[in-house]
């Protein structure tokens, strides 16, 4: 029979295999413990403290219970980006989120108004724009939402510098379940939130936070 | 012994991916990650929140100061990162400085990535993950031009080639589980709800409501079934018996998904991983397969 050595090699290949698996795992799990604790599942609702503490135990074991100036913290946070583990893999789960829109309305000092929406010109880059109006349409802060808002307003102004003002209005789109749709419903949307930017005769500039 | 086809197969794929991702983002490239200078600067913020969590992850701004300092300009920097991403591309598809190519597509991808993580998604994760363990794997592959040109003579240690592709195999498994349960815990997928906004939820709406209403009587079947089969696989493609039918039908559900939503470089990627994980020795089992029935059918003998 062959003898299996653990050289000092192997060890380290084995010492990396297990952290980087053990981390796979946590951060994934953590995913699916949020979840639950957040009430997103059918599971019922008992599960949810359980759920919570799991989360916590999760979290710590990836150093999130750390200051965020703890050099482990840094240190692993850095590992997990370059290694692309840093976040679960519930895509579209436990059920899939709605999704946003955002229209510009351009004031011009005619008196006229025109509308324009943020636009790329790949479909590839339309992907990775509806992620970013996911985040829009999401997030709880609304001084990030402005920022947010702002950066895509900047080169729609850049493209019409004769507008006087920019209303950004951000809305939900309503899509209607298939039964809806075949009795005649269509897309509606829930306006959210608006912000108007005008900044004198200068495009408005990003700054960073 | 563990064959590094599997390696050839991570390689290309990768290589192939990369030069897409490039390629498909070419006329966005500045709008996405540049600053003011004509983009829309929301790097700035995806960089000062990486900088809250760690001041160690690359990102596009260390490559704009290395440019400054050398007096290249924000877009002349943006316009080299494409081309060197594109070269790596390049050099991955042929086997020509594997290496070499690997780290920079990795490096290169990453910065782009992480610079722009407020206009990320799931692929981009995928790509640094695939690239991670590409980087770290004994190349070149004897199917690649530094095998040719004499990296036989560098062939690395067979069973580290075997090593990461069970890392890989792993990692793959723990995916796949946790996003089927994560579906399974929610009340759509089995009532194909969510299969339906899926498709029809801007900017997936390839195909059109009008037609898809067609296959209502589909939806909760595959939705239930993309439940299922995503749970499950870990368990089907770790035995020999269901790996051929657990492979091809998530292979299947990534192309459909690449097709129905418009995902098509998320569903390469995607494919790339699973065929590198459990596809090559299946492929020449096959191959074996369809020959040895070849030979023995009446029109081969006839």
């Amino acid at each position: 029979m062959r003898e299996r050595v653990l050289t000092p090699k192997r060890r380290v290949y084995l010492a990396w295999f297990l952290l980087h698996g053990l981390l796979i795992i946590t951060i994934s799990a953590r995913e699916i413990f949020w979840l639950v604790a957040h009430r997103l599942t059918i599971l019922p609702t008992s599960f949810s403290s359980t759920a919570q503490k799991l989360e916590s135990i999760a979290s710590a074991a990836i150093a999130q219970d750390l200051a965020s100036s703890n050099p482990v913290r840094r240190d692993l946070l850095a590992y997990l980006h370059v290694t692309g583990i840093e976040r679960g893999y519930g895509y579209f789960a436990p059920n899939v989120p709605g999704s946003y829109k955002l229209v510009f309305e351009l004031h011009y000092p005619d008196g006229t108004v025109g509308y324009e929406l943020p636009e790329v010109r790949s479909t590839a880059a339309e992907l990775r724009l509806a992620s970013l109006l996911d985040e829009i349409g999401r997030t709880r802060y609304d001084a990030l939402r402005e920022y947010l808002v702002k950066t895509l307003a900047g080169p729609v102004w850049r493209e019409h510098p004769e507008a006087k003002r920019i209303r950004a209005i951000v809305g939900l789109r309503n899509f209607p379940d298939i039964d809806e749709f075949q009795r005649g419903a269509r897309e509606s949307y829930e306006f959210l939130y608006a912000y108007d930017f005008s900044l004198g005769r200068d495009p408005p500039q990003t700054k960073t936070p | 012994m563990e064959s590094d086809n599997w390696l050839a197969v991570l390689r290309i794929g990768l290589g192939l991916q990369v030069l897409l991702y490039a390629l498909s983002l070419r006329s966005d490239w500045n709008y996405l990650f540049a600053g003011t200078d004509g983009g829309m600067n929301a790097r700035a913020l995806s960089e000062a929140l990486l900088s809250s969590q760690s001041p160690l992850v690359p990102r596009l701004g260390w490559l704009v100061t290395i440019g400054s300092a050398v007096g290249l300009s924000e877009r002349g920097v943006l316009f080299l990162s494409w081309w060197f991403l594109v070269c790596a591309a390049a050099g991955l598809l042929a086997g020509f400085l594997s290496r070499s190519s690997a780290i920079i597509a990795w490096f290169i991808h990453l910065c782009v990535a992480k610079s722009g993580g407020l206009v990320a998604y799931g692929i981009d994760n995928f790509m640094t993950i695939g690239l991670f363990y590409l980087m770290g794997s004994p190349l070149p592959d004897r199917w690649s031009l530094d095998w040719r040109r004499g990296g036989k003579a560098q062939a690395k240690d067979p069973r580290l080639s075997g090593f990461l592709r069970r890392v890989l195999q792993i990692h793959l498994c723990i995916i796949y589980f946790t996003s089927g349960i994560a579906k399974c815990l929610g009340s759509d997928w089995w009532n194909g709800s969510n299969l339906w906004r899926a498709l029809t939820r801007p900017p997936f709406d390839v195909l059109p409501p009008e037609v898809l209403v067609h296959g209502e009587f589909f939806f909760p079947p595959v939705g239930a079934l993309i439940c299922l089969l995503e749970a499950s696989y870990p368990f089907l493609v770790w035995s020999r018996r269901t790996r051929l039918p657990a492979l091809l039908a998530i292979c299947l559900m990534h192309l459909m998904i690449g097709l129905g939503m418009g995902m098509y470089l998320f569903a390469l990627v995607m494919i790339v991983l699973n065929l590198a994980a459990f596809g090559p020795e299946f492929s020449f089992r096959l191959e074996r397969k369809v020959f040895a029935w070849l030979k023995k059918s009446p029109a081969s003998t006839g």
